[in-house]
């Protein structure tokens, strides 16, 4: 028996079955110098090559679009190009001019700097292998062939056997190559099949039909496991699965408390793709909608069009509640292209509603455009870090001139959209009752709150033991700020980490929370948690 | 020949599905179709040249048409980046 740990988790899951070694064929072409006579034949045979590639490629693209990027590519005339003068000028024979032609391009994708990028070169070389396939007269070997419960070892996959996986046989997979945001990676999730990608040495270490356990949530194989080992890892596999089917069972379960009330299940996004992979979990809206990753992620201060653009499909894609946080950078968040003076106490600082509020043409850009957003669902603003009622006016002033503005201009947009804040420093705690009366909703933000509440630094690892949204001060924060929302008949949520504990879950549903806002991936646990504690199941 | 400076919108950069379409749409431009990006001059109707140049989101780029239909082949190429190719 023999563990081997892994970091690259493609696909979580438990899988328990024998290995079935996913070859190469030796596809290395025969190298030989050809006559000048013979060099127009070697064109036709690649080009004859080609052709059958592009008549195997078109096919495949009806169903599954990369395909078409790889008819461009072996269609492509910087490759055809190469191939000729390595025939024409160098005698070299169609086999070895496309194997040259091929790695060069590959080459060129392969050395840069950018994680996806080099994926892409297994796009070019699953081009070559058709191409030296055809031009060999050999059969690709096929995952589709496989008959019996199997995980598949390979070097790597490439989309034209992902496309062929069957998932009533296979059950994992293992690469020695490849990384999370590969091909395999991508479309093992897809299928959910538990997926181990970049794992070095394994190919050495394991043959066909060689019997192992993995855990790809753990990042563990084990290789021909002892009797015990096995039982416990085909027990561990059903609880699995046990438990993936039992919460998505309940997705379609609204939580509803005794009293009737219904509390909201959202999530927070940075941005539209992130809505998009959420919506399996079947949420109730999105709580926070993290408006700087689209600064940071940027060369310029986003335009409102470009805004807009990003807003408008978020809120098509959630069709429910989309609460944008207006931008909250400063603190530890910077921006690559605006300079922002060194600070003794950064959250203390110069960050978030402070920052909108002085470069008001700023704030505009981006205010107008979550207006013009709100024309396509039901979108809210919330401003972050406030400490002042006047703040909270002061910004609500101008998002109605940002809608005088629009209404001008004859754009569309909500006339009710609702203006939130972030209850985040201890300021708004004490002052919630006052902010109740202007907000039309507030949201929790316990990351901040905890940190500003106990004057303790999240980052700073010799007090980490101290940083705890248990603290009886944060909890009785919390509930004077759910209180005071309710005494003004506006509803409470909370975005921060806390939401998404099930730990905590029992005393903010008591304190009575009307959203809880958290990651995707903890929606299934605390939807499961609200629905046992409201006696739902 | 005509010119005009574009910038990319695609949140992940030009990768192969976008890649795939601008190349698509260089193809059946008359006119010879370049796109400079610093230094370095590309041939969009490649799309092994085109992917090559990795152009990120942001990056702004100046499309050149030269040929009999150079002014109609610009407006497209550029209002087809500026749509964000597809994406």
């Amino acid at each position: 028996m023999e563990k081997v740990y892994v970091s690259k988790t493609a696909s979580r899951g438990i899988a328990v079955a024998k290995i079935y070694k996913y070859e190469e064929l030796d596809l290395s072409p025969v190298q030989c110098k050809i006559p000048e006579q013979d060099k127009e034949g070697q064109v036709s045979q690649f080009l004859d090559a080609r052709e059958s590639v592009r008549a195997e490629l078109e096919k495949l693209a009806v169903t599954n679009e990369i395909f078409s990027a790889h008819l461009e590519m072996v269609m492509d005339f910087t490759l055809e190009d190469s191939v000729k003068s390595k025939i024409n000028n160098d005698a070299e024979n169609a086999e070895s001019a496309v194997s040259e032609a091929i790695a060069e391009v590959a080459a060129v994708f392969e050395m840069m700097d950018d994680e996806y990028m080099k994926e892409r070169a297994a796009d070019i070389q699953d081009v070559g292998k058709r191409l030296m396939a055809q031009l060999k007269g050999v059969q690709l070997p096929d995952i589709g062939n496989l008959q019996e419960e199997a995980i598949i070892l390979a070097k790597d996959l490439f989309p034209s056997d992902t496309v062929k996986i069957n998932t009533d046989y296979v059950k994992g997979i293992i690469t020695e190559e490849g990384g999370v945001t590969s091909h395999v990676s991508i479309i093992a999730k897809n299928l959910g099949i538990p997926t181990l990608v970049g794992v070095k040495g394994i190919l050495g270490k394991l043959n066909t039909g060689d019997t192992v356990c993995m855990d790809a949530g753990e990042g563990v194989i084990i290789i021909s496991p002892e009797e015990a080992v096995l039982n416990e890892y085909k027990q561990k596999k059903q609880e699995y699965e046990d438990e993936k089917q039992r919460l998505e069972k309940l997705r379609d379960k609204p939580v509803i408390t005794k009293d009737g009330k219904k509390i909201s299940l959202c999530v927070n996004v940075g941005n539209a793709e992130d809505i998009e992979r959420a919506l399996p979990v079947k949420m109730d809206g999105v709580g926070l909608f993290r408006s700087e990753l689209l600064y940071m992620e940027n060369t310029h201060f986003p335009t409102e069009e470009e805004q807009f653009q990003v807003y408008k499909r978020a809120a098509e894609l959630c069709t429910q509640e989309l609460t944008i946080r207006t931008l909250d950078i400063g603190g530890d968040k910077e921006l690559p292209y605006f300079e922002f003076e060194k600070e003794d106490n950064p959250f203390l600082g110069w960050r978030a509603i402070r920052i909108s509020l002085d470069m008001k043409e700023m704030f505009k850009e981006q205010l107008r455009a979550i207006l013009r957003a709100s024309a396509f669902g039901n979108v809210r603003i919330m401003f972050p870090m406030i400490i002042s009622v006047e703040e909270l006016r002061e910004a609500k002033a101008v998002v109605e001139e940002c809608k005088k503005e629009l209404r001008e201009e004859g754009k569309e947009f909500c006339e009710n959209i609702e203006t939130g804040m972030m209850m985040e420093t201890p300021a708004s705690v004490l002052l919630a009752e006052e902010f109740a009366k202007e907000a039309d909703f507030f949201s929790i933000g316990t990351n901040d709150l905890t940190q500003y509440l106990l004057a303790v630094d999240r980052g700073n690892k010799k007090i980490a033991d101290k940083y705890s949204y248990f603290h009886p001060a944060v909890l009785s924060a919390i509930k004077h700020i759910i209180d005071a929302a309710h005494k003004e008949n506006i509803k409470a949520g909370m975005c921060g980490e806390m939401a998404g504990d099930v730990k905590a879950a029992e005393i903010l549903l008591g304190y009575g929370l009307d959203e809880f806002s958290m990651s995707a991936g903890s929606v299934d646990y605390i939807r499961e948690e609200l629905l046992k504690l409201t006696g739902n199941i | 020949m005509v010119s005009k400076k574009v910038t990319i919108v695609n949140p992940s950069g030009v990768h192969a599905r976008p890649a795939s379409i601008l190349s698509k749409a260089a193809t059946e431009c008359s006119s010879e179709v370049f796109l400079i990006h610093g230094e370095k001059k590309i041939q969009p109707k490649s799309i092994l040249n085109l992917m090559a140049a990795a152009l990120k989101k942001g990056t702004e780029i100046e499309v050149q048409c030269d040929g009999e239909n150079e002014e109609a082949d610009l407006k497209k190429i550029t209002e087809l980046i500026e749509s964000g190719l597809g994406e």
